[in-house]
């Protein structure tokens, strides 16, 4: 035995003493940031806890962008909606009821080019005469459509916009959303005249 | 004691975060779960059961039926797929040039070796997948070129995986499949296929109890058991019970006897019967095939 060991043991006859000394802090903190990102890495990637996305999906926006836009499955949600929204008045066949609403199945209005007009019909409704097919009608239409959102109204439109031998272009939830948006809060509704001084 | 109330302290909040993250949290958002709706329909998902299918669960659970059959379909992964459906007015020679000619478009210059590479052996039969792949702008940028041209076009959404490859399934199973199962028989074995659709997949009634009755009467190589004590063979008498199983002639009892199931085996036939392939939910999407009709 040297001297220096000697010298760092505690003297035979002492007690020993549980002595206080502290972690250095750059540990501490360097755990708690590692813990951190752990948990953020963790939560991130299994889609913040949300309870619906599930693996392989890893966050709600994938799991967003992989629901189906379009196909048979949205032709019949227009269906399901029109017959409860629209086939009151205008007939689950599209014919409409003569006095209280024009036919949608050959109509103008609907086989339009584009859908900025006849959009504006659900969203604002229709007031006074309007022509359809060479026939005046005398209408108020309330907004019907306002209610409903921008997928399922495009739904509906694309909906009359292909049945009943109708055949026009598709609709998107983008074009009734443009349409909504121009019309601001203060939907009003158009009359035949207005309706023609809007694109189509 | 001097630190007892720290020890008290840091142990309830240590039981107490377990407690919320392991039996609160879960309990809270699939606990309080309900019918969902059904993508792109007006139905709600899953399907209420019937009385016997009920009870069918309590049979299949006291035989055991998940000892050796799950009930939960794995996802590995998702896709796009965009399937060339008709051609119009076109030939089949003329689009795989137009196709190519496409390519300098900029949203599609990256793909020309998945779009152009697979239709080099293309014979032209239709429909044909055009795209697979986890990308859709690519599928939105073909859509747009092909529309006005009057060509036909499906972009689907499709899951993949080893399970859904089997045929036993179309989507992974998500915590609503299991709504009306008390308790949920996920089972994890697989000494059978998985019977998250067999009633999707055999969808007869007499299937199904000849398949319990003589499981290779109907599937040659099956290593199920039989469930004859699930069954009763009796004389004839007068005319044949309605209910009376067909069975092969290998099968079949001798010659006077029929083979008519008991409550219970229709219980547990009904119930299977329920099990249908999983709808397309939000936390589940896939375009049902028959958005390709």
């Amino acid at each position: 035995m040297n001297d220096e060991s000697k010298s760092t043991r505690p003297a035979p006859d002492q007690e020993p003493q549980v002595t206080r000394s502290t972690a250095p802090m750059w540990i501490i903190v360097a755990t708690l940031a590692l813990l951190f990102f752990g948990g953020l890495y963790l939560d991130s990637h299994s889609g913040w806890f949300n309870d619906r996305v599930y693996a392989p999906y890893d966050s709600a926006e994938k799991l967003e962008a992989f629901q189906p836009k379009s196909g048979a499955g949205a032709a019949a949600q227009g269906k399901r909606i029109y017959e409860a929204v629209c086939g009151i008045c205008h007939g689950n066949d599209g014919a409409g009821k003569p006095g209280q609403a024009p036919p949608l199945a050959g109509s103008e209005w609907v086989l339009a080019k584009g859908v900025n007009r006849l959009a504006h019909i659900p969203l604002e409704g229709v007031s006074g005469t309007l022509t359809v097919e060479g026939k005046e009608w005398n209408l108020n239409m309330a907004a019907m459509g306002a209610a409903l959102s921008d997928a399922d109204l495009a739904a509906v439109l694309a909906y009359v916009r292909t049945s009943w031998g109708n055949q026009a272009g598709e609709v998107s939830a983008d074009d009734v959303k443009k349409v909504r948006d121009a019309i601001g809060g203060h939907p009003q509704a158009v009359t035949g005249d207005q309706l023609k001084s809007i694109p189509e | 004691m001097k630190t007892g109330f720290s020890v008290f302290l840091v142990a309830f909040v240590a039981l107490g975060a377990s407690w919320f993250g392991l039996v609160y949290a879960p309990l809270h958002q699939l606990g309080i779960e309900k019918q969902t709706a059904i993508l792109q329909s007006g139905d709600t998902w899953p399907p209420q059961r019937t009385g016997d299918a009920t009870l069918g669960l309590d049979v299949y659970r006291e035989y055991g039926c998940a000892a050796c059959h799950t009930r939960q379909v794995r996802q590995t992964g998702v896709a796009n797929q965009l399937e060339l459906i008709s051609l119009g007015q076109h030939q089949a020679a003329d689009f795989k040039d137009f196709l190519k000619s496409l390519m300098v478009v900029p949203e599609l210059n990256s793909f020309s070796n998945t779009l152009c590479g697979p239709l080099a052996q293309w014979d032209g039969r239709l429909p044909v997948t055009l795209y697979f792949g986890p990308d859709d702008t690519v599928i939105a940028a073909l859509v747009e070129k092909l529309k006005p041209l009057g060509i036909k076009t499906d972009a689907r959404v499709v899951a993949t995986g080893a399970d859904i490859s089997r045929g036993w399934g179309l989507r992974q199973s998500v915590a609503a499949d299991y709504l009306y199962d008390q308790p949920v028989e996920l089972g994890s074995l697989r000494a059978g296929p998985d019977l998250t659709a067999i009633g999707a997949r055999e969808p007869d009634l007499n299937w199904q109890l000849q398949h319990l009755y003589a499981p290779r009467s109907v599937v040659a190589d099956s290593s199920m058991p039989a469930f004859r004590f699930l069954f009763e063979v009796r004389p004839i008498s007068g005319r044949p019970a309605p209910e009376a199983l067909t069975l092969k002639a290998e099968f079949a009892p001798p010659a006077g006897m029929e083979v008519v199931p008991t409550p219970e085996a229709r219980r547990l036939a009904v119930y299977l019967l329920s099990l249908k392939t999983g709808a397309p939910l939000y936390e589940a999407p896939y375009t049902p095939a028959t958005a390709a009709k």
